[in-house]
């Protein structure tokens, strides 16, 4: 099987080239435009889910499919479990990562704080797609205070 | 063997339709449509009233002529197979698994990154894999 | 808070999750660009990038010395291949002078899953890996020109990629993309 090192190398092109794009195309922005990645990753955790929960029986309800998400999910893309999950049984939940992928190779410092969006995004998509398929439509956001920790954020859309 | 194979998205519009016989298409799809209401409360009354959370559902409704039988995924898309009454040797072990195989299939579809979510299936290669499940050649 | 039954096969999973993020990644590309050929160029260079950051990351994992000639060079890629793809490729079809072949690929995990819709035909949807190959090997002083002969997207039976060597690079520092 493919070493693991390699998605967190495509990992890195993605960001990379998302950033060169919206440079192209708008050059006078003063903020990265982030939105292609996180769509890259609704694309990907939107079919990525379709096969996962293939020989799965029937989720109960959201708080159920949550849970699903903070551990088989996360496992299987991020070698571990959330470490907490917090919901204030409104369709707000908070998934906590204290020691997010993406961020256990970088150093904690104010200057690398500011890029912390670039390597949160992809997977904010990911969570927001797998959860789009699985009929539960919502915002997700992260918030990076410390390095390598994360906190995601999903904002259920009640329609 | 099933005469009719048929996927319907999560917002109840048909992706994909096969039969075995193409002047019965429409009466099919009929029988199709009308069985979505059944597969609704199926769920409705499986969630509240039992713990049951197999994806396949079992028989939705039977006829003199044809049997008509629903599996739901997780991804909220419906799977309908119609077989013939009067084949007998079709027993609800051998639906669920071509459901299986259709459902892998589909599964297989939506990771194709040219496939875009939601439109209708219109891939040659899922079609002849979809037809040899119903065919029961596979 | 764990789920009673977990059936989810991790690597298969990371595997499935390199696929299809490359997917997407295409797919998105083919929007920005507009035009195969761009794109696969433009995956190319993308894969140049990830070579050269594999080709250090494959050194340090096997402590594998200076190769001594291209056959060495290409034994340890077939074994890169196997560790990064998860999928070993034959090497085969020498040329006369030794300085050019192929590494066939019975299955591409990259394309498993892929149908090129009609009108793209001419996208070299893997092209990322002869990027990877002419990024690392360039790590390695060796200039290389690396592209596609078949492909099992366009219907051949496997897909074979082929290599040739072009000369050794004497400066100790890589040169730059031109």
């Amino acid at each position: 099987m493919a070493d693991e090192t390699v998605f967190d190398f495509l990992h890195s092109e993605l960001v990379n080239y998302v950033i060169e794009q919206s440079e192209l195309k708008n050059k006078d922005a003063k903020d990265e435009d982030l939105s292609n990645l996180e769509y890259l990753g609704f694309s990907t955790g939107y079919r990525m889910i379709e096969r996962l929960t293939k020989e799965m029986p029937r989720f109960k309800d959201e708080l159920d499919t949550m849970k699903f998400i903070c551990t088989d999910f996360w496992t299987a893309i991020y070698r571990k479990q959330i470490d907490n999950l917090r919901t204030n049984h409104q369709g707000v939940y908070v998934l906590q990562d204290n020691g997010f992928r993406f961020l256990n190779n970088i150093s904690n410092g104010k200057q690398y704080l500011e890029l912390a969006p670039r390597y949160v995004t992809f997977t904010c998509g990911v969570v927001r797609g797998g959860l789009a398929n699985l009929g539960i439509n919502s915002l997700v956001t992260a918030e990076v205070q410390s390095m390598p920790s994360c906190k995601f954020h999903i904002q259920v859309q009640r329609s | 063997m099933a005469i009719c194979v048929a996927i319907i998205g999560k917002d109840n519009s048909p992706k994909y339709f096969a039969c075995s016989n193409p002047d019965d298409e429409i009466n099919l799809q009929y029988k199709v449509l009308s069985s979505l209401d059944v597969i609704e409360e199926k769920l409705n009354t499986a969630n509240k009233v039992t713990d049951f959370r197999e994806l396949f559902l079992g028989t939705l409704y039977s006829l003199e002529s044809h049997k008509i039988y629903g599996y739901v995924t997780n991804t909220k898309i419906k799977f309908i197979i119609v077989v013939d009454s009067t084949n007998t040797a079709l027993r609800d072990n051998e639906i669920r698994s071509m459901f299986r195989k259709i459902h892998s299939i589909y599964a297989d579809n939506i990771c194709n990154p040219f496939h875009i979510p939601g439109e209708p299936i219109t891939s040659k290669s899922f079609h002849d894999k979809a037809t040899s499940i119903m065919f029961g050649t596979v | 808070m764990s789920r009673s039954s977990s059936r989810i096969d991790t690597k298969k999973v990371n595997s499935e999750l390199v696929t299809l993020t490359y997917g997407a990644l295409v797919a998105q590309m083919i929007k920005d660009l507009d035009n195969a050929d761009d794109v696969s160029k433009q995956l190319e260079r993308l894969g140049y990038n990830m070579g050269i950051r594999i080709v250090e990351d494959f050194l340090s994992k096997t402590g594998s010395g200076r190769c001594l000639d291209l056959k060495d060079t290409a034994d340890k890629v077939q074994m890169a291949f196997k560790m990064y793809l998860g999928v070993q490729p034959n090497v085969a079809n020498w040329s006369a002078a030794g300085d050019e072949f192929s590494f066939i690929l019975d299955s591409n995990p990259l394309t498993e899953l892929v149908e090129l819709p009609d009108d793209l035909k001419n996208l070299k949807y893997c092209n990322i890996i002869c990027g990877v190959l002419r990024g690392a090997l360039e790590m390695v002083h060796l200039d290389v020109q690396s592209w596609i002969v078949q492909d099992q997207l366009k219907g051949d039976s496997n897909t074979e990629i082929r290599l040739k060597f072009i000369r050794r690079l004497e400066d100790s520092i890589p040169a730059g993309e031109d």
